[in-house]
């Protein structure tokens, strides 16, 4: 027999008690701290899980979350301090131990294999078995039951592909319940559904908790949180600043604690007074189900910040500007001119230029060298009629390199040995080698050091003391008010505040971007 | 040619002088093994068979080379943009048929003749890059198709008979030598100079490198991924169709049963030489070494009188052979097997 989900339709019930405690809580970390290279993710961090209790974890990126998460589900062992899952001591990293302690982890990235049923994604690996293969009849119904148990309706016989995204999400999660825990870990379960979906997500976590099982719930919405959940631990530089009851907590005291005291590096935009005219205007853009109406200009030398948080739209709204994708509604002009729907190639010859959020998979080029990363968005300027000039790409790659500070050993040397922030800004600097006036860049200090943020950031405001219009899209509020002249908010699918220099204020961002009325995409 | 380093992030910043040399140590590995197995070999069979150290075999080596390299450089370039192209073996086959209907049934003349055969080809080669580049479906299945109905219809409007080709100076000479050396290894190594000249130095040739290497990041940054899929395989296709001009002129004929297999003598050859299936770097050089590497096991199996049918044995172990000695030298190199 396999190991027990099709056991019986009472497994959510009986999950509690599986790890024999009765009413103590469920997990429990004391003092731990966890150093990696160079950077202290968790320092004493004190939290403890009573049974049937959601639990709201929040803190801006980099903050400690994940760590924490990775703590409760065994994939990580802390330098000081103990993990407790059950009244058991987990005494090293052991995710199958922590899985046996009643602890399942539904991540952001779904999981599910689309071209194979919703059953069998609910069975993974661990079919039942009859005479000649699977038993497909126990398996339906097992599945079925499993689906029932959370109350989702979704035909255990479709391929999952077939489904949405949220549906898809609730069966990661019915497949993580199945197992009949005792704690359930959602990170950001909502984060790519649609407002109206988010619902969904919620009455099932409402079932779960009804069942006896405890949740530890991340998100960046406050208001689904306050939905969801009692009590919230806030996060921030790998502490626990306090666990709160939401009720009696406003959304102004929660961002306070997110952010603490302003921990600023570089000193704040100071407003210039003078921008130039509007190169780029944005008109009614809807794009369903992420963008409802988004209007906003960006101006002739200066920084726009647009902010939101994961799933708010933003990666929408620039794959609009730059033409790749068509909007259901409103246009985007650049000087004047239609990009929206005109494809990629029309956006570029007007002077856009485009920065991806996933600079490993759509940003750069491994193999290719430095040199030849810059030049690829204009082979004219380095070449006649088709042949390369060699001095001339030296040339143009040396002057980006100068430009923009690039370390690199040799301008030959192959991008993917670069560090990050290197990599980052080779491409950006490709648009200038390419003339663009206008710079879209998704998420341009992701995965970058912090000195190398401080000189993107620099570079940033050089471009736009030239002139250019840059767009820096950013889901962390609190380097908005470094780099950008003006900051907008993007959530629920429109601009739900702006914020001119030097009076960008990150709380208020923040408490914009994250104090979004589930289903008030439609609002 | 270009890097055979570093899963893309993987190594932030690790020492990039050391990483710089390491690099082209990996390369001059790859070449350099190569050079040193292919003298290795030619000793050895030198010595085991004295026959084949005659100069009339060595140029006749050239001359076979050149029936897999003047489609390998192409071939080259197509494994480096992450494409493959089965087709060339039926292609050559059906351009050498079709060269010689134009040619003597329909009366076209021979310089009509040729310049058709080698616009067909490339027309026939870009009809396969745009079904894969505007519509997706993989170069693999199209030049599958491709493969099977052009030998098809080689053979159906030959009954699978040669056809015979008018006598000419130019044919003749082309299926030749001039001097001691086949007129077809000059037009083989002529060939090889232009496409290590496009991989290198042409804006082509880079696009090439850069749609193999990341083909969303190239199409962001305004490369025309779908032109130069097309003009890659329309590449491929004319290589293929000169090809079979040049075996027309060896046999004096067009025949729909010539150059079975060289699809795979040309994957072969181009993976030996170190160019990565997966696309984004690969070598000329490389491929070079690697079609006069199969030619020399080729030949010298012939001379020492080896069973023909265990010669395609040993070939095969051979093969995957030189590839595993490959990829241990570029790990070895630093490299992440990816």
């Amino acid at each position: 027999m396999t190991g027990g989900p099709a056991a019986g339709p009472d497994v959510v019930a009986g999950a509690g008690p599986r790890t024999g405690t009765g009413t103590g809580p469920v997990a429990v970390l004391a003092g731990v701290s966890k150093r990696y290279v160079g950077v202290q993710a968790l320092s004493g961090v004190d939290l403890s899980i009573a049974p049937g209790e959601v639990r709201a974890l929040l803190g801006k990126n980099g903050a400690g979350k994940s760590t924490v998460i990775r703590m409760l589900a065994g994939a990580e062992s802390p330098d000081e301090g103990t993990v407790t899952l059950g009244g058991q001591r987990l005494d090293r990293a052991d995710v199958q131990a922590a899985q046996a302690l009643g602890v399942r982890t539904v991540y952001q990235e779904l999981t599910l294999i689309p071209d194979m049923t919703v059953a069998e994604n609910l069975f993974m690996g661990n079919w039942p078995r009859g005479r000649g293969g699977i038993d497909q009849r126990a398996m339906r119904a097992g599945a079925e039951r499993a689906l029932q148990r959370i109350g989702v309706r979704v035909d255990p016989r479709r391929p999952v592909g077939e489904l949405s995204i949220a549906d898809q999400q609730l069966v990661e999660i019915a497949r993580a319940v199945n197992d009949g825990p005792a704690l359930l870990i959602l990170d950001e379960p909502t984060s790519s559904l649609a407002a109206a979906e988010v619902e969904q997500v919620l009455q099932v976590v409402d079932t779960i908790r009804a069942a006896g099982v405890a949740v530890v719930y991340v998100s960046h919405r406050v208001a689904e949180i306050r939905r969801v959940a009692e009590t919230a631990t806030v996060m921030r530089d790998g502490r626990v600043v306090d666990t709160v009851v939401l009720a009696d907590t406003s959304d102004t005291d929660v961002v306070h604690m997110m952010l603490g005291v302003s921990e600023a590096q570089t000193a704040p935009v100071r407003d210039r007074g003078t921008r130039g005219r509007a190169l780029v205007t944005v008109r009614g853009v809807a794009v369903a189900p992420k963008l409802a109406d988004v209007s906003f200009d960006v101006h002739e030398g200066e920084v726009l910040g647009i902010a939101g948080v994961l799933g708010s739209g933003r990666t929408e709204l620039l794959e609009v500007m730059t033409g790749l994708r068509r909007p259901d509604a409103g246009e985007v002009q650049v000087d004047g001119e239609r990009v929206d729907g005109r494809g990629l190639a029309a956006a570029l010859r007007l002077g856009v230029g485009m920065t991806p959020e996933d600079r490993k998979n759509n940003g750069v080029i491994p193999d290719l060298g430095v040199d030849e990363n810059i030049v690829l968005t204009d082979w004219g300027a380095v070449s006649s009629r088709g042949v390369l000039n060699r001095g001339r790409l030296a040339t143009a790659a040396r002057a980006t390199i100068a430009s923009m500070s690039v370390k690199t050993a040799s301008p030959r040397s192959p991008i993917g040995t670069l560090s990050g922030g290197n990599q980052q800004k080779v491409v950006i600097g490709r648009w200038l080698h390419a003339g663009s006036r206008v710079l879209l860049l998704d998420e341009p200090t992701r995965g970058v050091d912090v000195q190398a943020k401080a000189q993107i950031y620099e570079l940033l405001r050089g471009l736009a003391a030239e002139g250019k219009a840059v767009v820096f899209v950013s889901s962390e509020m609190d380097e908005l008010n470094l780099v950008c002249d003006r900051a907008v908010v993007l959530a629920g699918g429109r601009i739900v505040a702006e914020q001119v220099a030097p009076q960008i204020e990150t709380d208020k961002l923040l408490l914009a971007a994250i104090a979004e009325q589930p289903g008030g995409g439609t609002r | 040619m270009t890097a055979v380093q570093t899963a893309p992030g993987s190594t932030p910043a690790a020492a990039p002088e050391r990483e710089r040399r390491g690099r082209l140590t990996t390369q001059q590995l790859n070449e350099a093994g190569l050079a040193v197995a292919l003298v290795v070999l030619v000793v050895a069979l030198s010595i085991a068979a004295p026959r084949f150290a005659s100069v009339a075999n060595l140029w006749a080596i050239l001359g076979d080379a050149a029936l897999v390299g003047i489609v390998a450089w192409a071939g080259t370039l197509v494994v480096v943009a992450g494409e493959i192209d089965l087709s060339v073996g039926p292609a050559v086959a059906f351009w050498s048929v079709v060269l010689a209907k134009m040619d003597s049934s329909w009366g076209w003349g021979l310089v009509p003749a040729l310049i058709g055969t080698l616009v067909g080809g490339a027309l026939v080669g870009a009809f396969a890059g745009w079904l894969r580049g505007r519509f997706g479906v993989p170069s693999f299945i199209v030049t599958l198709g491709l493969w099977s109905s052009m030998r098809g219809l080689a053979q159906f409007i030959t009954n699978a008979l040669p056809v015979p080709i008018d006598d000419s100076s130019f044919m003749d000479t082309l299926g030749g030598k001039i001097g001691p050396v086949p007129t077809s290894a000059i037009l083989m190594f002529v060939l090889f100079a232009v496409f290590a000249f496009v991989a290198r130095r042409t804006t082509f040739g880079r696009s090439v490198f850069a749609v193999g290497g990341n083909a969303r990041a190239a199409m962001l940054t305004g490369i025309r991924v779908t032109r130069v899929r097309v003009v890659l395989f329309a590449l491929s296709g004319m290589m293929a169709a000169l090809l079979g001009i040049v075996f027309a002129a060896r046999l004096s004929s067009g025949n729909s049963g010539a150059a079975s297999g060289l699809e795979f003598s040309v994957i072969a050859a181009v993976v030996i030489g170190g160019t990565a299936l997966t696309g984004g770097r690969g070598s000329m050089l490389g491929t070079l070494l690697g079609v006069l590497f199969i030619t020399v096991i080729g030949n010298g199996l012939v001379i020492l009188g080896v069973n023909s049918y265990f010669q395609d044995v040993v070939r095969g172990a051979l093969i995957v052979g030189a590839v595993l000695i490959n990829v241990l030298l570029s790990r070895r190199g630093g490299a992440a097997a990816t």
